[in-house]
């Protein structure tokens, strides 16, 4: 456990040395937040309500977003593990008693708590500065079923993003691609850019079937009070399934990327 | 018992086979050739403890692969491997605990933090009590006259210092089994013979068991007493240094510092005397037959303007050479 410790707090030493490359990524996150939130405001000119949502919804989803995105996209782990592998830098971890999941997961959770606070002073700022009319949950068990939801998520994203990077035990020489691909329709289908219910009915239904909307459009939705009650144990109970599965997904992967594994570089 | 037991060890790799060009690269999108890279084929050994074995062969021998699999980073097509009793690629924590690899064009320091951060790290990952890596720490860095820069940051280091961190960050558990690939590499000569004095000390201070690769024939000639020959994933030689250079060197050198320049007379007679490897006034390099050495420089002092003459083995880049270029290896 102890080691895992150390991981944690040189990940953070590592991300103050890049001070401005943080705080840039910190700049790209608001200047998405505004330019979705000014996109719906146009959109609100004209209509009462948009898709069953009305201006308040739509606004409290926006900024929801920027805080579960910084506990659930941002990962470091997904920009590095398929590289590690491709150029045989992976070797490094192999060699030592240390768990290179854990690791990783460790370092992702050191950067999360990092962004996090940034995002809650970010969207302090922003909320100070627009002065936006946010629904706020009735009951404090929708805020304690929200925080359960998100952090499911998060482990969610990581066992799906780290199972796709290990492609690179196959084709270490593509990752990049594919890792795009995959970045862009998991924050898309998880409902980043919109609240998936807007989709239609059909299309809607058929994303329920997948680990997506779990990842943000959900935990949302939870905090919303959209779901309540016997559905809202469902769905979590639904989201833990979606953990295990891609756990064991994950290692399957992993024993067999190993095996497989070219150590390349010298 | 022996420390390492390799046993009809091979590794083939999948290649693909890229046509040179763009219309090679497209067709290789469709179609590809594959075929058997044999990186090692049918390699035995037994290494002792606190020995210190030099592992030599051209690129792409078979040496770094043998050592990642020796490592468990890569499982081996066919054959068994123990290194300590075990099995390297099951990857065990108390093996982990007792190996290390050191690659010399691989790093694992965290770039943009000073080494000592990384130091850290690893004696968490590695368990290594508080006392015993205060002591380490601070064996290994006034050995190697690194304490002043265990606080700068690894970037900032030159190739040099960078390496004896590398060497530090892997020995902080002080493992039993090392693994050195290409420790030297880059390295210019200063730093190249301290990284070696450094290497054999550790060995005898510590009694831990190195298989060391290089291409450099100073290193292995200066630190070790047995040598591992491979080539084309093949075992060429096993054995003491020193037997294969009596084996291999069937050719003396005499090299020979002249008074003054030599006439036409002397120059003709030295043809008989053996091969003239180099003649550049006032230095004159003879290769003679072994069991001729002797007579052949009395015959030179004797009749020749001789200041000052030696007798010496061949280099052992020159016997090497003649291991790879075929000679009958027994």
């Amino acid at each position: 456990m102890r080691k895992y410790l150390t991981v944690f707090q040189i990940s953070w030493q590592n991300e103050f040395v890049y001070r401005l490359n943080f705080v840039l990524l910190r700049l790209r996150n608001v200047i998405r937040l505004l330019m979705t939130y000014f996109l719906w405001q146009g959109v609100f000119l004209t209509n009462q309500t948009v898709f069953g949502y009305n201006q308040s919804q739509i606004t409290t989803y926006i900024f929801l977003v920027l805080a579960v995105q910084a506990l659930v996209l941002s990962a470091p782990s997904s920009d590095n593990i398929g590289s590690e592998i491709g150029s045989g830098d992976l070797s490094n971890y192999l060699v030592k008693p240390l768990g290179y999941l854990k690791y990783w997961f460790t370092r992702d959770v050191a950067s999360k708590l990092l962004n996090l606070l940034f995002a809650v002073f970010e969207v302090a700022i922003l909320f100070f500065l627009f002065r936006p009319v946010i629904t706020f949950p009735a009951s404090p068990l929708a805020v304690i079923a929200f925080l359960v939801s998100a952090i499911l998520a998060m482990i969610l994203y990581y066992f799906l993003s780290v199972s796709a990077r290990f492609v690179a035990f196959w084709t270490p020489e593509n990752t990049w691609g594919l890792a795009f691909v995959i970045i862009v329709i998991m924050e898309t289908l998880g409902g980043s850019i919109f609240p998936l219910d807007v989709l239609p009915q059909p299309v809607y239904q058929l994303l329920q079937l997948t680990p997506f909307p779990y990842l943000i459009y959900l935990p949302i939705a939870i905090f919303s009070e959209k779901i309540v009650g016997l559905e809202l144990v469902w769905i979590l109970l639904q989201s833990s399934l979606w953990v295990i599965i891609m756990y064991l997904l994950t290692k399957f992967i992993w024993k067999k990327g190993l095996v497989v594994y070219q150590a390349s570089g010298r | 018992m022996a420390v390492i037991d390799v046993k009809h060890l091979s590794r083939f790799y999948q290649v693909h086979q890229k046509e040179p060009g763009l219309g090679g690269s497209i067709r290789s999108l469709f179609h590809r050739k594959y075929y058997d890279v044999k990186a090692v084929n049918d390699v035995s050994f037994e290494i002792g403890e606190g020995e210190l074995v030099g592992f030599i062969g051209p690129n792409g021998a078979g040496k770094t692969t043998t050592l990642k699999t020796l490592s468990g980073l890569l499982y081996p097509t066919k054959g068994e491997v123990s290194v300590l009793g075990y099995t390297p690629w099951k990857r065990q924590p108390e093996f982990q605990k007792q190996f290390a690899l050191v690659m010399g064009q691989k790093n694992q320091l965290w770039w943009d933090l000073p080494a000592i951060e990384s130091f850290i790290l690893n004696k968490e990952i590695y368990e290594v009590p508080k006392m015993q890596y205060e002591q380490t720490l601070e064996e290994l860095s006034a050995l190697l006259e690194v304490k002043d820069l265990l606080k700068i940051q690894v970037r900032k280091l030159s190739l040099g210092e960078r390496m004896k961190m590398e060497l530090i960050a892997a020995l902080i558990h002080s493992p039993k089994v090392l693994f050195l690939d290409e420790p030297t590499i880059g390295l210019d000569v200063v730093a190249q013979k301290k990284m070696r004095d450094f290497i054999r000390s550790y060995n005898l201070k510590y009694k831990s068991t190195i298989i060391l690769t290089s291409h450099y024939m100073d290193d292995v000639k200066e630190l070790c007493k047995r040598i591992i020959i491979i080539d084309k994933g093949k075992k060429l030689f096993d054995g003491q240094l020193e037997e294969i250079v009596r084996k291999y060197a069937d050719h003396k050198l005499l090299s020979v510092v002249l008074e003054k320049e030599l006439d036409r007379r002397h120059v003709e007679g030295l043809t008989k005397l053996g091969g003239v490897k180099e003649y550049n006034y006032p230095k004159l390099i003879l290769q003679v037959p072994r069991e001729n050495s002797n007579k052949v420089a009395s015959r030179l002092l004797q009749s020749y303007p001789v200041a000052d003459l030696n007798i010496e083995e061949s280099q052992l880049e020159d016997i090497i050479r003649e291991v790879f270029t075929g000679k009958d290896v027994a």
